[in-house]
């Protein structure tokens, strides 16, 4: 892509976040995505700078994404895994400083803020040695390993007056903003039911290169570092449900097992949970790893139609053809009169509805560009998006709660003792 | 050149197709006309209707302020007493005595007032309510030929089949698909068919029949067919039918014997296609 056609699609694709969000019901919806768009270009000399922890998978996609942006600018990289640390030296200048730990980062300073890409069960420490350096924070989700650590990364970020943001790219994807906008205003009705799943063919264990161990690669398969499922694939679905519903659950049951990898992994590859919301609203949520056919989505079932956002498309409760009337409109086109039949077995089977619905509209684009252009505006104004760090830490949270519902067999209440954002 | 909208109203599924003249608008404001009548008489989300019935329930009377449902209730009245008070939106299989009978409707003051706790429920009168209210607005808005369904119990027409003429329907024995049980033409015309036995009878949208003579449920197997001016009129009187005894029936079926029709069935054909049903439905 030329740097003119980046513009372009850059230009086109806030259009239709300003789009999404445009209207007062929007506004307090997703207040963070209008922030987002507003964020000023900064000349290249005063940008963010950003110090990377984790040049791993995430860590390298997050880095290309910031280069994007007009307001942020990678200063610093840092892996403990030399492998990992010479993949991300690749992708920025020569001048970037590189470390291998993160303390080393923060001492030799230069920076506004981290960016934590590393394992979940280190997002805690890092970000709150980020903050005791001064430094303002965006973490990938999940949050943390834990509910209270979740808690105490908000309060350190409250406490120290600098910004948390957790990484939840959906909340800035067009498609999204825009169904919820359409929800909002009532195209689907009321929503009753969120049906989400992840479903994956793949056993999630990744190749240990030389020089590494089992759990430092795999880690998300370990429950030390990982809540497996729930916190990386979870949490991304259970924050759409409770962005559409408006609300956090009130409760959570569950059933997990590992069903099929039997491979020494400690975290489910099978979950299934119902997120119970106020007024009898449900969320019904699977994730598996040995079944690809149902994919991503989630299904936003409301009493007038459904919207499958990650398909990007809304159906309408349209009933089915009468058939009989359609063979009188035929008749009448071809100038036959015959009698109609009525009644007698046209009942029709509930069989799922197979049209093919019609687009939500507007295609892909990277939106974690414009999670850092909102970020990057953020610390510069030193105001945290509005609305985010509670939609983040309530899925982390939520997922939080499943994986504890589904070991402890138990029905599980929101947890009341939450930090106030 | 003819055009249609589909979409789900009053618990079931409508469609409107209008043939010729018209104004553009005239489907999606008939659309629009029955979705009105809905959102006021129904009883599965908060209405005007919900709210009235939370105060009959209570015991208590009430004013009524929408303008759908008091026209709707001074409609029910008139058909009340035109079907030998068979015809009652709120008739209770728990108690004998509920019924219109317990309601005192003043139109002229719009206010309701009951002797016990009664709710009303419109069932398959609103349909036919809201199908005149839909086939008025094709007639403001200049549709000379139009066929509304609002399920497949409920059908009014506007004005002549588009190739001239009544519009011929026929009506299928309910227990035996491909037999014909009555053919029928409608010119201005609605019809509504109630039946305690085949698919139709267990439609989500169908309430149990009850007789309001004594409360019971009406379970022998019968098919009434009724047309009228008026689809609202048409509802009533195909529900009378099916509740009426051997004596009521006749009374009403006499009224009108070109435009009024009542089968009944042998009681194992119902059972054998209850059964039949099932494996179907579960
Ligand atoms: N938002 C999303 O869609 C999305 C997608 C993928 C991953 N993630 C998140 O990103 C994070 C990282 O996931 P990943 O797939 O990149 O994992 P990864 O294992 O590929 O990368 C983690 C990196 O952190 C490094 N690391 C470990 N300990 C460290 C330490 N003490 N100091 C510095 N670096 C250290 C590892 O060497 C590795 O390179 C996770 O929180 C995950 O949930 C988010």
């Amino acid at each position: 892509m030329t740097d003119k056609d980046f513009d372009l699609s850059r230009r086109s694709f806030i259009d239709r976040v300003l789009m999404a969000t445009a209207g007062a019901g929007m506004a307090a919806a997703a207040p963070w995505a209008s922030a987002a768009v507003g964020a000023a270009p900064v000349a290249k000399g005063d940008r963010v700078r950003l110090g990377v922890i984790g040049t791993g998978d995430r860590g390298r996609g997050l880095i290309q994404n910031i280069a994007k942006t007009r307001n942020c600018t990678v200063a610093a990289i840092c892996d403990n895994f030399e492998l990992h640390l010479a993949k991300g030296r690749a992708l920025v200048d020569a001048s970037t400083r590189a470390f291998t730990d993160h303390r080393a980062m923060l001492d030799a300073g230069g920076l506004d803020a981290v960016v934590i890409a590393t394992p979940l069960d280190l997002h805690k420490q890092q970000s709150f040695d980020a903050f005791d350096a001064g430094l303002h924070v965006w973490c990938e989700k999940a949050m943390a390993r834990t509910i209270d650590d979740c808690g105490a990364m908000v309060k350190k970020s409250q406490d120290s007056g600098k910004v948390l943001q957790i990484g939840h790219q959906r909340m800035f994807k067009p498609t999204y903003l825009n169904a919820v906008r359409r929800a909002k205003e009532g195209e689907i009705g009321s929503l009753t039911q969120i049906r989400a799943s992840w479903h994956r063919q793949s056993s999630w264990r990744r190749p240990v290169p030389a020089g590494a161990t089992d759990r430092q690669i795999n880690w998300r398969l370990y429950r030390d570092s990982s809540a497996g499922l729930m916190t990386e694939l979870a949490t991304h679905q259970i924050q759409v449900s409770n962005l559409f519903f408006d609300a956090v659950p009130t409760r959570v049951m569950g059933s997990g097992s590992i069903c099929f990898w039997k491979d020494g992994r400690e975290v489910y590859d099978h979950v299934a949970l119902i997120y119970e919301y106020a007024g009898g609203r449900k969320l019904i949520y699977t994730s598996l790893l040995n079944n690809a056919r149902y994919g991503c989505e989630e299904q936003i079932q409301g009493s007038k139609g459904t919207i499958e956002p990650e398909l990007g498309r809304i159906y309408k409760e349209l009933p089915p053809k009468e058939l009989a009337l359609l063979r009188m409109q035929a008749d009448v086109a071809s100038g036959k009169k015959r009698a109609v039949p009525i009644g007698g077995a046209t009942w029709f089977a509930e069989l799922p509805v197979t049209t093919p619905g019609e687009p939500l509209g507007w295609g892909e684009y990277d939106e974690t560009m414009l999670q850092f252009e909102g970020f990057g505006e953020a610390v510069r104004t030193g105001k945290p998006l509005p609305g985010l760090l509670s939609q983040a830490y309530h899925a982390s949270v939520a997922s939080l709660l499943g994986e504890q519902a589904m070991d402890s067999g138990q029905i599980l209440a929101w947890p009341t003792s939450l930090v106030a954002i | 050149m003819a055009d249609v909208v589909r979409f789900a109203s009053m618990g079931t599924r409508v469609e409107l197709h209008r043939f010729g003249a018209g104004d553009d608008d005239a489907l999606t404001a008939a659309q629009r006309a029955i979705e009105a009548v809905d959102d006021a008489l129904t009883i599965h989300r908060p209405s005007a209707t919900t709210a009235l019935n939370e105060r009959l329930m209570a015991g208590q009377g009430a004013a009524i302020d929408d303008a759908l449902l008091f026209e709707a209730l001074v409609t029910i009245e008139e058909l009340h007493a035109s079907t030998l008070g068979l015809f009652d939106p709120a008739a209770d299989r728990r108690f004998a005595s509920a019924g219109w009978s317990a309601i005192a409707f003043d139109r002229n003051s719009a206010r309701i007032e009951v002797s016990m706790p009664v709710a009303l429920d419109f069932g398959g009168f609103g349909k036919g309510f809201a199908l005149d209210r839909a086939c008025a607005v094709l007639r403001e808005k200049g549709v000379v030929s139009a066929c509304l369904s609002a399920g497949e119990s409920s059908i009014a027409v506007v004005g002549e089949h588009p190739l001239g003429g009544g519009w011929p329907f026929a009506i299928a024995h309910p227990l035996r698909p491909d037999e014909i049980l009555v053919e029928i033409e409608l010119t201005d015309e609605s019809v509504s068919i109630s039946s305690t036995v085949g698919a139709g009878a267990n439609a989500p949208e169908r309430a149990a029949m009850i007789r309001p003579t004594d409360a019971s449920i009406v379970s022998a197997p019968r098919c009434t067919v009724a047309v009228d001016r008026l689809g609202a009129h048409a509802e009533a009187m195909s529900t009378a039918l099916l509740v009426a005894d051997e004596d009521q029936a006749e009374r009403l079926l006499n009224g009108d014997r070109t435009r009024r029709f009542l089968f009944d069935f042998p009681r194992g054909a119902a059972i054998l296609d209850q059964s039949a049903r099932m494996s179907f439905n579960d």
